[in-house]
């Protein structure tokens, strides 16, 4: 790292300087209010939206900076106003914040032929629909286009400013960039910021990074090759970059703070069988190693050819104790997209949202987190309803598995008639919107939903000790384990103690508990194959809790594996929170059994490993073995934490000396100390039955 | 044949090559004041109770043959670990460490998984306690393995030299402790002389297994020049040695000990800084890493 670099890592992270600069808060509906009065549309409202946040901001050059764009607005403008926003969630089917979200831009249908082109283009479509007289096309283009304008006018203040202020480089970059195509990697990285810090401004949240390795690489390659940059040139390049996606990242409208959902996707396979691998995932991974900051998350896509070298840089990444990098398996997932309907050349090219739900850039218009299934509610309720009647334990696991079925068409009934706000800005970066005059809210050519499985672990378990304690063994009576769960096992320690601590648990490659997972699994993809939803889309099953593994524990009831009401179920595809599990390896095995290219939405293993054990490089290359070895058995997505528990409690004591100090937290990363005690308590927890 | 063991590792990465399985023999003839695995000294079963989550019940109590003579709901004086108030227990915080099995029944164990831990270069480490104190049982378990399995041994090398030299035929590498070269220091730190621990390395060096020497670096003990120096010109010139790996005292050596309701009195200065020298080892043509 740079002395340059460490000096604005400072100023932005650090001191958060820049901060100053901001604006006093403005009224969030005020821009609504007008719209409402005027009776304007949704379309239309969007495109203002996003023309009065781009002409409230003005123009900062921060010390020594060379990309620029800075918020200093710090309100978001509503485009509804309050009353509407209470209103549309009871006529419409509302997801989140009800902005599109989450979904995979293609950068380059900007990055790589400049605003101004982009512009004419929109300019004769617009034309083409005014004259067959399709005018709401017509008008649409035509706000496409005041955006591009008001995006080009707030990039020539800066160059303005940067002229003023004598930042030569600056100003020569911001008189190519947006307007024209970027010519060399930092205009590339100036354009991505434009677009990126566009995006925010418009309300969109969980902007994705995507492929950075592959759509910046010509860009890269060819500077390198024409002796503009070296390797330490660009590095430092990149790292004045990814420390401009945590400049505003505060300010970002999202569901949780510090769930930015900037996800970059790194390596992969080519349709012909090449690695994407390439000098620049290198060294996005040497950068991110180097700074150690939350943001751009790291996912990195492998397969059986990749060599163990990548999965060293990923560990030692891990080692630093951010959560990431993500792993992807192409083996396993790029068949999944296939199964799912997803054309090769999109397959091939996934990337990640803000979590870990395979998305596609530029097609896709999927909601990968529409809503979830409980599978730890299904296996509760079929064994508080049917386990009197259920002869044999087959017939309990019918019951289950007709739960499973219930909730799932529960669950997409439920996604009927969505409605999403509009996303100009994003639809300009999308397959055929400024072809058809059309918004990307309304649909692209994948409208997916993913359904997310929560609770896998507690429902397999539960289940195994109901089959090896009432249908095996006959040490628990039906009655008996029946009264317990009802009472939340007040007064029943022994049979609390045998089912919590003695029964089979998922995570030791235990065949009694790890054959019932499998079961569940294929009953919950099984549940959603061949449905369609209403805007023509499949449904897709995931491993993936979000936040729903939190919810769903707060109204499950004491279930048979010894949780008591209220209890944590484990985040992810992880084992119980409470489960005594052998150790990763285990682990491993038992989270590699299930036909996971059937329940392909995304939803990691997780895996906390002690931080001694990436003690030196000869450690962290076997723990590089370790996930690799995941990934030959056949798992489709592995996320690793590096934590040390001691520095959690000490952390907790005196939050003033860890503010730095960063979990995972679900699918991101978050500084520990800021997360609420119920966050800081389950990672604690977590941490508790690992290494 | 029977053997008893406390633990059965999986996933180690400080024990050998790769990936390992690291079974946990129980018993051992010294008594360093560091020792990191108590419940690894004695070779009986011994109950250890986790201080952490007791409510109070009693039900260890009411079902221990000693009951009346327990402090606390801890361990009574005498315990036999009969393992009555472990199923007991609705907390189950507590355990017995230490089980006799046979070779056959831990061959068979190890080689559950032996196939994922052979791809990822690894294999079966065996450490204690002290190996040598259960050699037949170690060697019988180790012909049961075959040949395909990488074997690696962790050892204070103290013990009869007939079995250590087996050890040697037997084990694929071997890991062996010097806690300190001088005698005084080791019989008043280990309570043992280190004359045979000094007789077997000097074995290991003239032989062609090949082997590491790991000095577990306790401060104030024997993080001097002296006792690197005297590793050095032990090691110089030994055909098969691969390295010299310095292992620093932490002082969550101590943790285990409240479990077992003994005293942490390591009898050294545990907070002073670690004197590190790794050019002595270079100096004189030996590789050699800090873990």
């Amino acid at each position: 790292m740079t002395d340059r670099i460490r000096r604005l890592k400072r100023y932005v992270i650090t001191d958060k300087a820049h901060h100053a600069l901001r604006f006093a808060p403005r009224d969030e509906y005020a821009l609504a209010e007008t719209f409402a009065q005027s009776g304007m549309g949704d379309m239309r409202r969007a495109g203002r939206r996003l023309i009065a946040m781009l002409e409230a901001e003005t123009p900062v050059l921060l010390p020594e900076e060379r990309i620029v764009l800075t918020r200093r607005n710090p309100t978001v403008f509503s485009m509804f106003t309050r009353a509407e926003l209470e209103r549309l969630p009871k006529e419409r089917r509302i997801h989140e914040r009800g902005d599109v979200s989450n979904i995979a831009v293609d950068y380059t249908r900007l990055l790589n032929v400049g605003l101004e082109a982009k512009r004419e283009e929109i300019e004769r479509c617009r034309a083409a629909f005014e004259a067959a007289g399709e005018r709401d096309r017509a008008d649409y283009l035509a706000m496409e286009a005041e955006i591009l304008n008001a995006v080009m006018a707030l990039c020539d203040r800066y160059r303005a400013l940067a002229e003023r202020e004598g930042r030569a480089d600056v100003a020569a970059c911001l008189a190519q960039v947006p307007r024209h195509a970027p010519r060399t990697f930092p205009e590339a990285l100036q354009m991505f910021r434009i677009l990126h810090f566009t995006m925010w401004l418009g309300g969109n949240y969980h902007n994705t990074v995507g492929r950075l390795d592959r759509f910046l690489y010509p860009y890269y390659r060819a500077d390198r090759d024409a002796g503009r940059l070296t390797r330490e040139t660009a590095l430092e390049w990149l790292e004045e970059f990814f420390i401009s996606f945590n400049r505003d990242s505060d300010l970002y409208p999202g569901m949780q703070q510090g769930d930015n959902g900037q996800s970059v996707m790194l390596g992969g396979r080519n349709p012909d069988g090449t690695s994407a691998f390439n000098e620049l995932s290198e060294l996005c991974l040497t950068a991110s190693l180097e700074l150690s900051l939350i943001d751009p998350k790291m996912n990195l896509r492998v397969d059986r050819d990749t060599p163990l070298d990548v999965f060293t840089m990923g560990t030692r990444l891990t080692k630093q104790g951010l959560g990431f990098p993500q792993y992807a398996n192409d083996d396993v997932v790029i068949p999944a997209l296939l199964a799912y309907g997803y054309a090769p050349e999109d397959a091939y090219n996934y990337g990640v949202a803000a979590c870990w739900e395979f998305i596609v850039p530029g097609t896709g218009m999927d909601v990968p987190n529409i809503a979830a299934v409980s599978l730890a509610a299904a296996a509760q309720q079929a064994v508080a309803d049917h386990l009197r009647q259920a002869e044999d334990f087959p017939a309990l696991m019918a019951a289950v598995k007709a739960n499973i079925r219930a909730q799932a068409d529960d669950c997409m009934e439920h996604t009927k008639g969505l409605y999403l706000f509009p996303a100009p800005f994003l639809s300009l970066m999308m397959e055929g919107c400024v072809e058809n005059g059309m918004d990307v809210s309304l649909g692209c050519r994948y409208n997916n939903y993913g359904i997310h499985g929560t609770g896998v672990a507690t429902a397999a378990d539960s289940l195994a000790a109901v089959r090896k304690y009432v249908y095996g063994d006959h040490s628990v009576g039906k009655e008996e384990l029946l009264q317990a769960l009802l009472r939340n096992f007040e007064g029943d320690g022994d049979l609390l103690a045998k089912l919590r601590f003695d029964a089979p648990k998922m995570g030791n490659n235990d065949p009694e508990v790890d054959d019932i997972a499998v079961e569940l699994l294929d009953a919950f993809a099984d549940s959603l194959e061949g449905k369609k939803n209403d805007r023509g889309g499949v449904f897709r099953a995931g491993t993936g809790t979000a936040m729903y593994y939190l919810w769903h524990a707060v109204t499950l009831p004491a279930t048979a594996d010894g949780r008591k009401r209220g209890e944590a179920i484990a985040a992810n595809y992880s084992p119980s929170v409470f489960a005594r599990v052998k150790g990763p390896v285990s682990i491993l095995q038992s989270f590699s059994k299930a036909h996971l290219g059937r329940v392909c939405n995304g939803g990691p293993l997780t895996l906390e490993l002690h931080d001694t054990l990436f003690r030196n490089e000869e450690a962290i290359q076997k723990v590089a073995v370790l996930v690799k070895s995941y990934m030959e058995r056949g798992g489709h997505q592995l996320q690793l934490n590096a934590v040390n528990r001691d520095t959690l409690y000490e952390a907790q004591r005196h939050p003033q000396e860890h503010r730095n100090l960063i979990v995972r937290v679900w699918g991101w990363s978050g500084y520990f100390v800021e997360l609420d005690k119920e966050y800081q308590d389950h990672i604690i927890k977590r941490m508790e039955l690992s290494l | 044949m029977n053997g008893s063991l406390f633990d059965i590792k999986e996933c180690a990465i400080h024990d050998g090559p790769g990936l390992r399985q690291t079974v946990f023999l129980k018993g051992c003839p010294l008594r360093c004041s560091w020792c990191h695995n108590p419940e690894g000294l004695s070779a009986r079963p011994e109950l250890m109770v986790s201080p952490n989550g007791c409510t109070g019940c009693g039900r260890c109590r009411e079902v221990c043959p000693l009951g009346g003579t327990m402090v606390g709901f801890g361990k009574p004086p005498g315990c036999t670990a009969c393992g009555l108030c472990v199923t007991a227990c609705p907390q189950r915080i507590r355990r017995v460490a230490g089980e006799t099995v046979s070779a056959e029944t831990l061959a068979a164990r190890l080689m559950e998984n032996a196939d994922y831990y052979a791809g990822t270069g690894g294999g079966v480490t065996f450490s204690g306690g002290e190996p040598l104190m259960q050699a037949d049982f170690v060697l019988e378990t180790l012909r049961l393995l075959g040949p395909a399995v990488h074997t690696a041994l962790e050892t204070s090398g103290y013990g009869d030299e007939n079995a250590f030299a087996a050890f040697t035929d037997a084990f694929n590498l071997i890991l062996f402790d010097l806690k300190s070269m001088d005698d005084d220091i080791h019989r008043r730190y280990t309570g043992v002389s280190n004359r045979l621990i000094l007789k077997n390395a000097r074995r290991l060096c003239r032989g062609n297994t090949p082997f590491i020497f790991r000095i577990p670096v306790i401060p104030g003990v024997n993080d001097t020049e002296a006792h690197y120096r005297a590793v050095a010109e032990l090691a110089q010139g030994a055909p098969s040695l691969l390295r010299v790996e310095l292992l620093p005292y932490h002082i969550t050596a101590g943790a285990k000990y409240a479990l077992l309701q003994k005293a942490y009195q390591p009898g050294f200065e545990t907070d002073r800084p670690i004197h590190i020298d790794l050019d002595i080892f270079t100096r004189h043509g030996i590789r050699s890493c800090v873990l």
